[in-house]
């Protein structure tokens, strides 16, 4: 029966990779694209790591899976809430796997915290706070305390220094690639995920070092990345006749400014805000609409929300006349919004209701925020990379001939990866097997 | 909320692999934060039965002290692991009304795999008449009717076989290997600094 393998770079994107092969700076990598396919590919809208990769392991749009960012309100409230594992509406890759009696070993996949039963092991990431709670089973346990599993780098590092953060982030990284060749070695699995999260971390702080070789950090960025090609080395050399996947959740751009749309909204007159706010619960009444991160705007509906102003009748008019302004937000001349997306352009499925009214996209460079106290429209703050929805990576060990597109959305990789076991695809995936039949 | 205190009791031919089950399930519920004890048939004939041969009487008195052992560690909260071949159905199940919580694991591998892989040279000499009352050659194995768990240990790998266990003692309501603190408010708290400091609040 054939094992499938998936490997996750968070944030990595495709044009990034592809000009480290070009350049040799990936030379394990580059022998996998000649014997593979290496494409550039779509993520989720929006295009953060919990939509994104909750959208990988649902093969679902959140319309169905019901995650759409990282934070997001309680129903009929303006309170905010951290989804986590337990909110999402929709079976995962693993689960359709147990069904089929195939054993799968999870690691580091970002929103699976805290750690649910699985045929399997699970050790969740990205927001996994305690060790025990990311952990099923709990057995495993002392054998990662042991090894110094590190959940996550400390981004916070970066209050101190930027060496302090690459040197976080670095031996994050170390003990990371330890544990997942451990597990990929030690454990019984039918289908392996091993996700690293660094090369997201890496790129929030320092994405403009990697276009620039005279950046202070453009030697550490580059060699941060011929690490995770050894990795991927050590990877192809353990293939023997599976499926190997290589994929990311999103692509980076270096930042030219940050974007407050909630400032955007209160300039025009659509939100009223209490003096310093810290949340959008510190809404006033009379708000007409208002923004969560990255780039989803909420109709204030009577009835849906506690001050809801807009009649549901008047909200379609009311988000035709936002649309038409934020469309035209530019900086200096250079226009930033992209594309801005209707609720059903973009969702469907049951939990179409916690939808966002209008999702943006931005130009590469103008990265849209939810924050509610910023006094002016864009600034920017230590961050110097974003993410971006069309610049993703995907990687498959078969050639172009064996694909039936060119260019893969995130949810086609649970399909594919199912249809590479022999497992027949759930209903409740959105999308397809890549793979000609 | 999981039981302290059980018996895991395996049972199977010589070879068949309930050591090395019982040594892996040992080291996994230790993992667990479990006191674990492990009362291995080889061992306990050269202490606790030294003396005992192998008739069906000594083999009884046999078994009978390894479960009197098993339900003493069993009340004091610790998980007893017995590994002795226990080749009578009956002294099987009075131990398991003796006991109460007891996880019957039988090791099944066809004696002919058995005996092609022989590891401990064991099969060759009792097929050859050179050991007398050997279990599965020359004296008798009852298989159980209703074991907790059968792992077969001719084509799954042992750590194929523990989880299938580990799974069963999980479903018994035995051990809990989801965490038991549940996601709270301090976790709350850390989750929203952590997505502060990548800039998403």
């Amino acid at each position: 029966m054939q094992r499938t393998i998936v490997i996750g770079l968070d944030g990595t994107p495709y044009s990034l990779l592809r000009r480290f092969v070009d350049q040799g700076i990936m030379p394990n990598a580059a022998q996998l694209v000649r014997g593979g396919t290496l494409l550039q590919m779509d993520t989720s809208i929006p295009d953060i790591s919990s939509v994104a990769w909750t959208s990988f392991m649902t093969g679902a749009g959140p319309g169905r899976h019901g995650i759409y960012g990282f934070l997001d309100l309680v129903q009929g409230s303006y309170k905010i809430f951290f989804p986590n594992s337990k909110h999402i509406k929709a079976d995962k890759l693993w689960d359709a796997a147990g069904r089929a009696g195939r054993r799968s070993v999870v690691i580091n996949v970002p929103s699976t915290y805290p750690a649910q039963p699985l045929d399997g092991i699970l050790v969740a990431g990205f927001v996994a706070v305690d060790l025990n709670k990311a952990t099923y089973p709990q057995e495993l346990v002392p054998k990662l305390r042991e090894m110094d599993y590190r959940i996550d780098v400390d981004a916070r590092k970066i209050q101190q220094s930027h060496d302090a953060l690459m040197e976080d982030i670095l031996k994050t990284l170390e003990r990371r690639i330890e544990v997942l060749l451990h597990l990929f070695d030690k454990e019984l699995w039918d289908l392996f995920v091993g996700v690293i999260t660094e090369t997201d971390r890496l790129q929030h702080f320092f994405m403009d070092a990697a276009p620039e070789p005279g950046h202070r950090y453009h030697s550490a960025f580059v060699e941060f990345y011929r690490r995770i090609d050894g990795f991927l080395g050590a990877i192809a050399e353990r293939v023997r006749g599976e499926t190997l996947i290589i994929m990311s959740d999103h692509g980076f751009t270096p930042i030219v400014k940050q974007v407050y749309l909630n400032r955007w909204l209160a300039d025009n007159g659509y939100l009223k805000l209490k003096d310093n706010p810290k949340s959008i619960e510190d809404i006033q009444a009379g708000s007409v609409a208002f923004a969560l991160d990255p780039g989803r705007i909420y109709i204030n509906v009577r009835g849906k929300y506690p001050m809801g102003t807009i009649d549901r009748t008047d909200a379609r008019r009311i988000a035709d006349e936002i649309k038409r302004g934020l469309a035209e937000i530019s900086d200096g001349g250079v226009p930033v919004i992209k594309a801005i997306y209707e609720r059903d352009d973009l969702y469907s499925g049951p939990c179409i209701d916690a939808a966002p009214d209008l999702c943006l996209q931005s130009v590469y460079g103008y990265d849209l925020k939810g924050a509610v106290h910023k006094q002016q429209l864009m600034d920017r703050e230590v961050f110097t990379g974003m993410h971006t929805q069309d610049d993703s990576t995907f990687y498959i060990n078969r050639p172009a001939e064996s694909l039936v597109v060119a260019r893969p959305n995130i949810v086609d990789i649970a399909p594919t990866v199912l249809s590479s076991m022999g497992i027949s695809v759930p209903q409740s995936m959105d999308g397809h097997s890549l793979l000609v039949v | 909320m999981s039981r302290k205190g059980f018996t895991i009791w395996f049972t199977g031919l010589s070879g068949a692999g309930k050591t090395t089950l019982a040594r892996i399930i040992e080291s996994r519920l230790k993992g667990l934060g479990l006191r674990v004890e492990v009362l291995d048939g080889d061992i306990v004939r050269t202490n606790l039965s030294k003396g005992l041969g192998f008739s069906k009487e000594d083999r009884d008195t046999n078994i009978r002290r390894i479960g009197f052992v098993c339900n003493l560690l069993s009340r004091n909260d610790v998980v007893a692991i017995a590994a002795a071949i226990s080749p009578y159905r009956e002294i099987r199940d009075e131990l398991r009304q003796q006991i109460g919580v007891f996880v019957e694991v039988y090791a099944h591998c066809p004696i002919d795999v058995l005996a092609e892989r022989d590891v401990k040279g064991l099969y060759k000499k009792a097929l050859a008449g050179e050991i007398k009352h050997f279990t599965g050659v020359d004296d008798p194995y009852e298989e159980p009717y209703s074991p907790e768990v059968v792992v077969n240990t001719d084509v799954e790998l042992p750590e194929e076989s523990a989880g299938k266990i580990l799974a069963r003692l999980e479903e018994l309501g035995l051990i809990t290997r989801v965490a038991t603190e549940s996601y709270n408010e301090d976790d709350e708290e850390e989750v929203r600094r952590r997505l502060e400091s990548l800039g998403y609040v």
